[in-house]
């Protein structure tokens, strides 16, 4: 079963119908969780939502719960999420991508999707990685292919993995397939 | 007929409603029930509608609207004091008799009534610019990505709400326009945008994000050409595709919803919309309550994402919205619905009308340029009062 962790979004329910098509799926709102769902998930999902990942405290006490314990999932705000938990910086970028469909170049550093392969993806953020960034296992796999922003995570020792961009919307082309990728993982 | 029959029931004082059909409209009236809404009684309201399962005449139905207030309390938005008309939240309907109207609409009222022509508006562009440049440090924080502001027309005068609509129809049939004629309020809509329809388990909405005021030089084509170019339109529009995607998908079976029409350009009498048509395949278990809770307030008048961005709005807007963006529609006895966000309305209520219009910021909106936009949404509805 996906545990998903909605933040309140306009998107979240993509992301449900999305996973649907893999597993059984089950969604709270971050401030309403079933412990007892979430310990028997095997996949736990942080959902795109407003604001920053600072706003949300008890996603990242769930995070760190949970890591290396169960596959992780972050998109949008859900990776910032994580990198935030990772002592990462998430700061505001001067472009804002709202709505915005753009070109994400995959990086040597991925062990899931081939090097160079590009993805066209669908944009919802305000904030971004600030970098350098740095932890244990983790590598940014994937990069906007023309301001070079951190696009994705993975950490395959630990399967936690995570989108800037949103695969569930309907500006991301194959967004099923990475999807399956992750999951399958 | 049509033409005796509209001036017979001006003439017969009786409350009546008129509402978009496919062929011309539908005209509702004898009214044996009508239901107030309260906080209280919304929830067994929706519930008891679509109890029986059955619609046997074609009068089984309940129509009416639900105000925007009431519309974030249901989903557990609040709001806080805000200056009132105590205008009620909602109220609906069960017609006894049901008219078909032809498209053309004939109506000649027995004594004029002289209105003035003055409205006033209660935000002027300083203080409109004010609050967009507030919104825009959301935007750029990430608490919301697009939010909506409105901004109110308002006149005192009597109006005779049945040659106001006659008026609007014959320049501007909107596929959404509707009428409430009651003993002490009325409402005038050319609504375009379709919230809900629900038919058996097939439901689909059909948002609005876009707007192109008409010239002498553009048709559709160049029209679509336009919001094509046009980044900002384009994310916009976007943005509120995947916001109703993310709202059926709710409601409706995993796989099933779908992109039915991408970005197509309608037509209308000062300006042209940049419109989808959303669907999905409800799932078995979901109730007319589920239904509203996860479409209304519809999200393209609001922004997104919508409970943050409802937060938002709320602690903003200093008078309430009444009507406008709520939504009117109806509910047949076997569950089938039909709603539409209410906007490009006239409220007429002790003697004053209010015109509400709302235009969008998002991160590369102009302030200018979107108080600009709202008063070409306003000036349709203006133009009745001469």
């Amino acid at each position: 079963m996906i545990y998903i962790i909605d933040h309140k979004d306009s998107f979240t329910h993509n992301v449900v119908h999305q996973f649907e098509n893999f597993d059984n799926v089950c969604c709270d709102n971050f401030n309403e969780i079933n412990e007892s769902k979430l310990d028997k998930a095997n996949v736990i999902i942080f959902s795109p939502g407003p604001g920053s990942p600072k706003d949300y405290p008890y996603s990242s006490k769930i995070y760190k719960k949970f890591k290396g314990k169960k596959k992780i999932i972050g998109i949008c705000l859900g990776f910032q999420q994580i990198l935030y938990c990772e002592k990462g910086k998430i700061v505001q970028q001067n472009k804002i991508y709202h709505g915005y469909q753009s070109k994400v170049k995959v990086v040597s550093t991925s062990k899931l999707f081939k090097k160079n392969q590009k993805f066209t993806v669908g944009r919802y953020h305000s904030l971004k990685l600030q970098e350098p960034f740095a932890a244990k296992n983790f590598e940014i796999t994937m990069r906007c292919d023309i301001s070079n922003i951190a696009m994705a995570i993975e950490n395959n020792k630990e399967k936690i993995y995570g989108f800037q961009f949103h695969p569930e919307s309907f500006l991301t082309e194959n967004g099923n397939l990475l999807i399956k990728k992750i999951l399958s993982a | 007929m049509t033409k005796n029959y509209l001036k017979e029931i001006a003439r017969s004082k009786k409350p009546f409603i008129i509402y978009k059909s496919e062929k011309g409209f539908n005209l509702y009236t004898n009214f044996s029930k009508k239901i107030i809404l309260t906080n209280k009684n919304i929830q067994n309201f929706i519930n008891n509608v679509s109890k029986n399962k059955l619609k046997k005449k074609n009068t089984d139905l309940f129509i009416g609207f639900f105000g925007y207030e009431i519309l974030n309390n249901l989903i557990g938005v609040k709001l806080k004091k805000q200056k009132d008309i105590n205008f009620p939240k909602g109220i609906f309907y069960k017609p006894e008799k049901i008219i078909e109207l032809p498209n053309k609409l004939i109506y000649i009222p027995e004594k004029s009534i002289k209105f003035s022509k003055n409205f006033k508006i209660n935000l002027n562009q300083i203080s409109y610019s004010n609050i967009f440049n507030k919104f825009k440090k959301k935007i750029k924080s990430g608490e919301t990505y697009q939010i909506k502001i409105c901004t109110k027309y308002k006149n005192a005068s009597k109006i005779d709400a049945l040659d106001f609509f006659c008026r609007l129809t014959k320049s501007n049939i909107a596929p959404e326009a509707f009428m409430i004629k009651d003993k002490n309020y009325s409402i005038i809509s050319c609504s375009p945008e379709n919230l809900i329809t629900k038919k058996g388990d097939l439901i689909t909405t059909k948002p609005i994000a876009g707007t192109l005021k008409k010239s002498k030089k553009l048709n559709k084509i160049k029209a679509l050409e336009f919001f094509k170019r046009n980044i900002k339109e384009t994310k916009e529009h976007n943005m509120i595709v995947d916001m109703e995607r993310s709202d059926l998908s709710r409601i409706c079976r995993a796989g099933s919803v779908k992109i039915l029409k991408k970005k197509t350009v309608e037509e209308y009498k000062d300006l042209y919309h940049y419109v989808s048509l959303i669907g999905g395949k409800l799932k078995r278990k979901v109730s007319s309550l589920d239904i509203l809770k996860a479409m209304m307030p519809g999200g393209s008048v609001i922004g997104c994402p919508k409970i943050s961005t409802l937060n938002l709005l709320n602690a903003q807007e200093k008078e309430g919205r009444n009507i406008y963006t709520g939504s009117f529609g109806y509910i047949n006895f076997n569950g089938d619905m039909r709603f539409n966000i209410i906007i490009r309305s006239i409220l007429n209520y002790q003697n004053y009308s209010e015109i509400s219009v709302a235009s969008g910021v998002v991160i590369d909106s102009n302030a200018k340029h979107e108080f600009n936009e709202n008063y070409i949404k306003a000036k349709a509805l203006m133009d009745l009062y001469r």
